[in-house]
């Protein structure tokens, strides 16, 4: 990555007056040459041709030479009637948004390294393809937003231009260079990239997102509306709750890529059972995005964004809610086509030692009276009795060998199959904490408090005893107990006093947001902290296992470009639900697109 | 009573001192030596702790600053975190810096802006760190 000096907002304003009328030519403005796509869509003409002018083929200006995801449309879309005067019922901004994302989507393999996005994940992302061009991005926004579209070179142009005339201090934040032209060789010798860092994004996003793809062109032409009526078995993992398993029984919603779904599953490690109703819209023949309520309590409504695959026998992806998305679960989805499915095994990590235990397999479609001899978990761990059997769990009494041999073990029930389905080993050596580093935002007084959810992970060392080593075994969630250590980047600060605190679950709660008058210079409650689990383990006497996690809670945001939170899942099951816990809090000028008030 | 040193070097300082700067200083760089290993000797798993933040190995460190996702990084300070990755470098209280981010477009995705999608986002706020409760979150 380039080096670039630090810019703060004095030196910022101080270049600003010097600039004075400072331009910079935007790079070549050639009319594209490539062809963009019609639109044959009566709303779409009606509604945006007085701006975006068709020409003779049925295309329109800017938008025709664009694909997009949902939520990128939207976006488009609420700029429009946020920015530019646009007026749009809700049921006029659903057609449009869905006629896009079919008609200029992406194809699942361009979605894939930006499902981050769509699937609100917080992860370290990285964009190595070039660094500089993600430096140049990434001052305001994720990376995810960009690679999530494909556009003609004029396009990424006039995106650039946009950013401009909308925010004009990107200027100096990212798209121009503070400080001289290059005129040295780079170390590998080559002529000094002389280029204006918006230019150099340009050259690079029209070159590996370019508006036609062999990728789309595949999809485009065998996509069709998805067949996902039926019932599917569903497993996932929620952290700080643990794995659950369960059904989705999905029916037809009333119309085209429309569908409603019941969803039934358990978290065998407390025994809690979860019951939902929701619905969703498949866009682009892949993308799906629900909305489900439990229990038909709009407290716990969730989003549901999800990939299905090729085949439409698997679908995946992320169930959420939070004001910053930050609460969800991974969840996969399995068709039940007449075999049965394996969907998970509980307890899935097993110890070496004492006698009998209880083994639960969960999935669906197994078969009436199943016996000890229609189950194989693997070599060194005996069924002795099948305890209790329905098509969904079947719970065994197992007896596992003392020379059992440590490693995962795949599950063979009535000829249904799940690989690594059960683990065994004899302790755990070492336990991790994930994430890694997590952020957490104070609030709670006007702004909504964002949480970090952390969860313990054992491991045991595997054949070669050593840690962090390629055999090492995982073997999932443990209880541990929970606490916070100061961090010392700060001499004095105290952030621990102050920053929040974490139950015994893992979870993080921030503190209030505003100044805090009791603090050094009223500052706010934000900090860094470690987070630290500590497991005791009672039965060999060893000193107690801890690992760390680095907390960063900081301060809120202002304002939510979060186009994802309105788009249309069909007709919500409760109108008058808030679908994402954002509860009544003043949108901005956007009317709801949804249908459905944030 | 005899001050403690806190810390190795102030260990070394204190001993210099006491030397009147008999030790070279090419050991004094190096680290104690006559009378003063000893007294480090003695005083070094004691205080050891006083410098593991300076020197020591701290496990499990993320290798890089983490980026969370939407997050900028490189400005100085940046919105969630500063150059170290950490919250030091924020101003703060950040209600002090609202009006100025909101005026300039200086965090766009991160404040609402005054130029497009929000000019009157602070009307009923005249001073944000006493009326910062009057703010809305912006959904543009």
């Amino acid at each position: 990555m380039v080096h670039r000096p630090r810019l703060t907002r004095a030196r910022l304003l101080a270049g600003l007056i010097a600039a004075g009328s400072f331009v910079v030519a935007s790079g070549a403005s050639a009319q594209s040459d490539e062809e963009g796509f019609p639109i044959d869509h009566e709303t779409i003409r009606a509604r945006c041709a007085a701006c975006h002018l068709p020409d003779s083929e049925g295309r329109m200006s800017r938008i025709s030479f664009e694909r997009k995801t949902p939520e990128g449309w939207q976006g488009s879309l609420q700029r429009m009637i946020s920015l530019n005067g646009v007026t749009l019922a809700p049921e006029e901004a659903r057609e449009i948004v869905k006629y896009l994302s079919d008609q200029q989507g992406l194809a699942p393999e361009e979605l894939r390294p930006g499902l981050f996005e769509v699937e609100k994940r917080m992860i370290d992302h990285r964009y190595l393809a070039d660094t500089d061009v993600e430096f140049t991005c990434i001052q305001c926004h994720s990376m995810g937003r960009v690679i999530t579209q494909r556009r003609t070179r004029e396009e990424w142009e006039l995106l650039m231009s946009t950013h401009r005339g909308y925010y004009p201090l990107a200027d100096f934040q990212a798209f121009l260079r503070m400080g001289p032209t290059p005129d040295q060789p780079g170390p590998d010798g080559e002529p000094p990239d002389t280029r204006q860092p918006m230019e150099r994004a340009v050259d690079h996003l029209s070159e590996v997102f370019p508006l036609h793809t062999p990728e789309w062109a595949a999809w485009s032409a065998t996509m069709r509306p998805p067949r996902l009526e039926g019932t599917w078995v569903m497993s996932g993992h929620w952290p700080g709750r643990g794995a659950l398993y369960g059904t989705v029984t999905m029916g037809g919603g009333g119309e085209q890529d429309a569908f409603v779904t019941r969803a039934s599953y358990t978290f065998p490690g407390t025994g809690e059972t979860v019951t939902r109703r929701g619905r969703g819209l498949v866009y682009t023949g892949y993308q799906w995005r629900g909305r489900s309520f439990e229990s038909d309590e709009a407290d716990g409504a969730m989003r549901e964004v999800m990939l299905v695959e090729r085949g439409m026998n698997e679908i995946s992806g992320r169930w959420f809610r939070g004001d910053y998305d930050e609460i969800g679960m991974d969840v996969r989805l399995t068709r039940l086509a007449g075999s049965p499915v394996v969907a998970g095994v509980h307890p899935r990590a097993l110890q070496l030692g004492g006698g009998e235990r209880e083994v639960r397999i969960f999935g669906a479609g197994f078969a009436d009276g199943v016996g000890p001899g229609d189950v194989d978990l693997g070599p060194g761990l005996t069924v002795n009795r099948v305890v209790s059997a329905s098509s969904e769990e079947i719970a065994l009494n197992v007896t596992l060998a003392p020379d059992a041999v440590p490693g995962g073990r795949d599950v063979f029930v009535g000829g249904a199959t799940l690989a690594q389905a059960v683990v065994v080993h004899d302790g755990v050596d070492r336990i991790q904490v994930l994430p890694r580093t997590g952020m957490a935002r104070v609030g709670g007084i006007v702004f909504p408090k964002g949480y970090q959810q952390f969860e313990a992970v054992a491991f045991d060392d595997g054949p070669d005893g050593r840690p962090s080593s390629d055999d090492d075994l995982e073997l999932g969630p443990v209880e541990v107990d929970w606490s916070l250590e100061e961090y010392a980047a700060t001499f004095d600060d105290n952030d621990i006093e102050f920053v929040g605190s974490i139950d015994q679950t893992g979870l993080f709660v921030p503190a209030a947001d505003g100044p805090n008058p009791d603090r050094d210079r009223n500052r706010n409650n934000v900090g860094d902290v470690w987070v630290v689990a500590t497991l005791v383990q009672d039965d060999n006497g060893d000193r107690p296992l801890r690992a760390r996690a680095h907390l960063v809670v900081t301060v809120p945001l202002y304002l939510l470009f979060d186009a994802g939170a309105n788009v249309s899942t069909g007709a919500s099951p409760d109108p008058a639900a808030s679908p994402n816990g954002r509860g009544s809090r003043t949108p901005g000028p956007n009317p709801g697109m949804g249908g459905s008030p944030k | 009573m005899a001050l403690k040193p806190i810390n190795r070097k102030a260990d070394r300082m204190v001993t210099y001192l006491a030397n009147q700067g008999d030790v070279p200083e090419a050991e004094q760089m190096a680290g104690p030596v006559g009378p003063a290993a000893g007294a480090v000797e003695g005083g070094a798993d004691e205080n050891a702790e006083d410098v593991v933040a300076l020197g020591g190995r701290l496990p499990e460190v993320p290798e890089i600053p983490h980026i969370p996702l939407g997050c900028s990084l490189v400005f100085a300070p940046g919105w969630e975190v500063d150059e170290a990755g950490g919250t030091a470098g924020l101003c703060q209280p950040v209600e002090r810096d609202l009006f100025d981010c909101h005026l300039a477009c200086f965090w766009p995705a991160h404040v609402p802006d005054q130029l497009n999608h929000s000019p009157d986002w602070t009307g009923k706020c005249a001073a944000a760190q006493n009326d910062w409760r009057k703010l809305e979150m912006i959904f543009p």
